[in-house]
């Protein structure tokens, strides 16, 4: 889970590595990812967002698929 | 609370106070547990995919969002300095303290730094982008990996 400086500088470190690129993930996007995750996280009843929840996350941002899709 | 939930805790406080995972035997101390019992708890804690352990089965690796370990991803928030498992666990960090804080990476291909600044609101705007090679459901199969 890395930070690039483009979709290009994407697609060249996955060719380098023979590696598929997957779908990007803007800035303002990763941000509602990790509020979402881990706004609770330092509280004592936190916990990790199930599968169903992971869904709606996901979905929720524009993130849809079988690439984001926990439980495939 | 039971014990695990104390020991989840002492570790997520101690993350926060002081920026490093603390030893068993701190865990420990601070649930009032044998070390053991912290460890078992640890074991436990990994099975519910909270954390992320050393091969000895005793040593965190991952309380997500925070690292154990040094990596490239750091988030800074009120005057302190956390390492981030990745780019998203670096927003992660400032998300969980909802504070405002500065992530510091580059980018994996160039290397080019990147300083980001966040508000409580969220990040100034920025057109960097975020790429995971692995799919939702294997992150945890190699989650040092992912």
């Amino acid at each position: 889970m890395l930070f690039f400086r483009s979709e290009d500088m994407v697609r060249q470190w996955c060719d380098a590595r023979g590696a598929p690129v997957r779908p990007v993930v803007t800035i303002p996007q990763l941000w509602k990812l990790s509020t979402a995750w881990y706004s609770t996280r330092l509280q004592p009843n936190a916990r990790r967002p199930q599968p169903d929840e992971m869904r709606r996350i996901f979905a929720g941002i524009g993130l849809s698929g079988d690439f984001w899709d926990p439980t495939r | 609370m039971d014990l695990d939930t104390r020991v989840k805790v002492a570790i997520y406080q101690w993350f926060a106070e002081r920026a490093t995972a603390p030893a068993a035997g701190d865990v420990a101390r601070s649930v009032r547990a044998s070390e053991q019992e912290a460890v078992d708890a640890y074991g436990r804690l990994r099975a519910q995919r909270v954390l992320a352990l050393e091969p000895n089965g005793r040593t965190i690796r991952m309380a997500p969002p925070f690292s154990g370990v040094p990596t490239k991803h750091v988030a800074e928030v009120s005057g302190k300095r956390y390492f981030a498992n990745c780019a998203w666990d670096s927003l992660g960090i400032v998300a969980a303290f909802r504070e405002p804080g500065v992530v510091h990476s580059e980018c994996a291909q160039s290397h080019e730094p990147l300083h980001l600044s966040l508000s409580r609101d969220g990040p100034e705007p920025c057109d960097w982008v975020f790429h995971c090679l692995v799919p939702a459901a294997k992150w945890w199969d190699d989650i040092v990996f992912t």
